[in-house]
């Protein structure tokens, strides 16, 4: 498994490692510059601020976002625009001035992913409350779409 | 609970950073107005419950299922 962040290609002179043994995939190690921070945390989950993100396979659009404070919490996440090309929630901007994401580049979008126990062909997204990050200075936080064209349910494979 | 009464225009605290105010009464809705740091999530309660409980049942997907679905995606 590869983790994922901006700047996973430089290698830092302090690399800072540390392990962590999670619930999908046995003991991982995260340099300190791959740690994404989300502030406030995932609604439920607001005590926990530290996670990074783990390709789920290669050639697939589905990534881990793996929580480091609490190891057998993890999310399953995509990138929206996967799903609907044009997605592009009004309250975007406004996360884009909060975290401070000065190239469009820089921002990463993640919709969280719910699949039913032994129905992925139910999976759905949630694309009322995606997870924007600023890729440059790791932030992030779960932003919350008050927008109708945006289900929190939405269904990805046709039923 | 902490009940409170307030008019029109009157306000609370909650801590030194969040400020409450009772904007308008109109009928049998009320409009606030909430000064909150960008830290703190500010929601209406039926949206909160709603992204709650999905995040609560995303966070119990299980690897096998994704490995399906990563197959299904390649499929199409």
């Amino acid at each position: 498994m590869k983790t994922m962040a901006s700047n996973s290609q430089i290698i830092s002179p302090d690399p800072a490692v540390f392990s962590l043994k999670t619930r999908n995939f046995g003991s991982i190690e995260v340099r300190a510059d791959q740690i994404i921070y989300l502030e406030p945390g995932l609604l439920g989950f607001s005590q926990y601020h530290r996670y990074v993100l783990i390709e789920h396979q290669r050639e697939t659009p589905f990534l881990w976002l793996q929580c480091l404070d609490k190891a057998d919490l993890a999310f399953v996440v995509i990138d929206p625009r996967c799903l609907l090309s044009d997605y592009q929630p009004g309250s975007l901007d406004q996360a884009i001035r909060e975290l401070e994401v000065k190239n469009p580049e820089d921002l990463k979008i993640l919709a969280i992913l719910t699949i039913p126990p032994g129905k992925p062909q139910e999976m759905t997204a949630n694309l009322m409350g995606p997870v924007v990050i600023n890729l440059q200075t790791r932030q992030g936080r779960q932003l919350i779409v008050e927008d109708s064209h945006y289900s929190h349910k939405h269904r990805v494979m046709p039923g | 609970m902490l009940i409170l009464t307030r008019k029109c225009g009157e306000g609370l605290f909650i801590g030194d950073d969040i400020r409450i105010t009772v904007l308008e009464i109109r009928g049998k809705q009320i409009r606030l107005g909430i000064e909150a740091p960008g830290s703190v999530v500010v929601l209406r309660e039926e949206i909160y419950r709603r992204i709650q409980e999905e995040n609560l049942q995303a966070s119990g997907t299980r690897d096998i299922d994704v490995s399906e679905v990563a197959q299904l995606w390649r499929q199409e």
